[in-house]
């Protein structure tokens, strides 16, 4: 996964015209992830993928993806949540869908 | 062909790669179209029947992967029906080829209707091709691929390596590396595909094979209604979960290992299985590409179109420890229980493998529930790792599970299944080669029945079994060995664990090894004998 991985190291840019930054996105997330997991010392960069976290399994992938489409109100695809590799292409997915 | 047959390694392989290169150096699409001939004679090489078998599939699935890239973000009614035609018509021709006896067997039980069982040949792969296909149409239909060219789909469904038993491989992982390809020879592809390919090799002749030939006889006496006798019993039981475990991350090794020979890299399938803590661990570390298949196009969906409507009727969802039976049994142990199901009726169709795959769901589920409902510590207690005990333990449980489980799976029915278990329990009695029977009585005073095996034969078993399990926990993957690289795609080493550092560069030390490696194994190639998931 190459391509993947280069794409992820780019630094994330404002979106053109948009109002909610990727920084926001990803200070929710942690939010939720710290709440999801039950861990107030988690800490997700885009990075993290589910590798990573020890309970990050295919139920709470789920739950995540649920949580996620509350917080922001946003609907993510089954072929989108499938390509999620890292907390990154999730920041990227949600600021697509915002702005 | 097998990739352990002297007409592979010796004419096919090196044949395939000198051609590939040598109309790479002047074109890379000649090269590619090269290999699809290869890939054509290889999967004709046993049968050519096969051949004619799965051609009309693939002109059809072109034919709607086309029109469905076509109608990309199109959600009318007929590009609806033409995606799940496309899906019913790949079940429904794995379905004939697999399930047509199973079926009959299953209607003659129930019903007691009278049908006559086909003994229809399975068409080499098919259980693994029709998977990449149905993951195509998805991506399809999802608007994941923008464009398809007949050669490419060919050379997609058809590229050799990953032909016959997978790793089960995506569209959009594997044609992107073909266009990338300059039609070169590099070094690091070659040394690693050829390392790689001859570690595999070692695990399946050195390893899974001699074990097959010690355990068998006891395996077949047991479908024969015997109970063999303790020590035996478990050999049989430990020894085949090696041997799957060698035969197949072997078998995996060697496709992998030969994709890389040109240019190509394919996803991981195996990653220290049996060094798993959770049975949730063991599912994300054996058989990887099955794993991701059906956790993203079966247990996903169903599992996220369960949880939004139980949403939009302003019922609970999977919340943590909140969570609530009923709500865990339908989101959570529903789903689970269905995929595992349908992964135990794609490996084999037999009512042991549904026991098997039952049996790994309930695992699953009790996996699932302690996730979710067990005693946390205290909030602002520093976090602790758990104590080695307790991770031994957690060892202990899913692997001594795995190991059940795996009876089912190896034994010829449920019946021969269930006297095995018994076996284990010394239901079959204790006996030992003559020579250690009388060291038996006379030092220890046990009572031993003599059994009809050599001394020899019997240490040599256990000896071989004791390594192979030894090999298995305590050494690093191959895909570890060669982390530096990149052996495969989607390979992360498992972290934090204390491990014997052994790490493959190239240089005159590792080339002795390897030769050496290489040259064990194909002097035991006397036997040719097929890798087990080939029959899947």
């Amino acid at each position: 996964m190459r391509a993947a991985l280069a794409v992820s190291n780019v630094a994330f840019t404002q979106a053109p015209g948009g109002n909610v930054t990727s920084e926001e996105i990803l200070a929710k997330l942690n939010e939720l992830f710290r709440d999801l997991f039950d861990d107030p010392a988690l800490t997700v960069d885009p990075e993290t993928t589910a590798d990573d976290v020890e309970e990050w399994d295919s139920v709470s992938h789920i739950s995540m993806i649920v949580a996620v489409e509350q917080m922001f109100g946003v609907k993510i695809k089954t072929a989108e949540i499938e390509s999620l590799k890292n907390v990154g292409d999730l920041v990227r997915i949600v600021a697509d869908k915002l702005n | 062909m097998l990739f352990n047959s002297p007409v592979f390694l010796f004419a096919f392989l090196p044949l395939a790669t000198a051609i590939f290169y040598w109309f790479g150096r002047r074109s890379v699409s000649r090269a590619l179209a090269a290999l699809i001939v290869a890939s054509l004679l290889f999967y004709g090489w046993w049968r050519p029947l096969n051949l004619l078998l799965i051609a009309p599939s693939i002109a059809l699935n072109y034919a709607i992967a086309r029109a469905l890239i076509a109608r990309a973000e199109d959600n009318s009614r007929s590009s609806k029906l033409l995606f799940w035609f496309g899906i019913a018509f790949n079940i429904c021709f794995l379905a004939y080829f697999k399930y047509t006896d199973f079926l009959a067997t299953l209607a003659n039980d129930v019903a007691g209707t009278g049908f006559s069982l086909q003994h229809i040949v399975l068409p080499l792969g098919i259980s693994f091709i029709t998977f990449q296909k149905i993951a195509l149409l998805i991506d399809a239909r999802a608007g994941r691929i923008t464009r398809i060219g007949l050669r490419d789909y060919v050379l997609f469904v058809l590229f050799f390596p990953p032909l016959i038993s997978g790793p089960i491989v995506h569209y959009r992982e594997l044609m992107p590396q073909f266009e990338r390809l300059d039609g070169r020879m590099h070094w690091q592809d070659m040394t690693v595909g050829a390392t790689l390919f001859f570690m595999g090799l070692g695990k399946k002749l050195l390893l899974a094979d001699p074990i097959a030939l010690h355990i068998n006889p006891i395996w077949d006496m047991t479908a024969a209604g015997q109970a063999p006798s303790l020590i035996y019993a478990w050999s049989a039981v430990l020894g085949f979960v090696v041997q799957l475990y060698f035969d197949f991350s072997g078998y995996s090794d060697m496709a992998i290992g030969l994709a890389r020979l040109f240019g190509i890299r394919l996803p991981h399938n195996f990653n220290s299985p049996l060094r798993a803590m959770s049975i949730i661990d063991y599912w994300a570390r054996w058989h990887v590409t099955l794993t991701r298949f059906l956790t993203a196009y079966l247990f996903s969906p169903i599992s996220l179109a369960l949880t939004r409507a139980r949403l939009a009727r302003g019922q609970q969802v999977v919340s943590g420890r909140r969570t609530k039976l009923p709500t865990f049994l339908i989101l959570v142990a529903m789903p689970t229980m269905l995929t595992m199901l349908i992964s135990g009726i794609w490996h084999g169709a037999g009512y042991q493998f549904v026991l098997f795959g039952a049996l790994h769901g309930m695992a699953l589920i009790i996996n699932h529930a302690w996730r979710t409902w067990k005693p946390k510590p205290p909030k602002g207690a520093p976090k602790t790792s758990p104590a080695a005990r307790w991770l031994f333990l957690s060892w202990l449980v899913t692997i001594g599970f795995a190991v059940l489980a795996k009876v089912f799976f190896r034994a010829a029915d449920i019946h021969s299944a269930l006297l095995m278990i018994k076996a284990l329990i010394g239901g079959g009695g204790l006996a030992l080669p003559q020579a250690l029977g009388a060291l038996a009585s006379s030092v220890l005073g046990w009572n031993v029945v003599a059994s009809s095996g050599g001394t020899t034969d019997f240490l040599h078993m256990i000896g071989l079994v004791a390594l192979a399990w030894t090999i298995a926990l305590v050494m690093p993957n191959s895909h570890e060995m060669l982390a530096a690289y990149e052996p495969a795609l989607d390979f992360q080493p498992i972290a934090g664990r204390r491990k014997i550092e052994l790490c493959w560069r190239p240089g005159r030390r590792w080339a002795i090894a390897m030769a050496a490696l290489a040259l064990l194994g194909l002097m035991s190639l006397g036997q040719v004998s097929a890798f087990l998931y080939w029959k899947f």
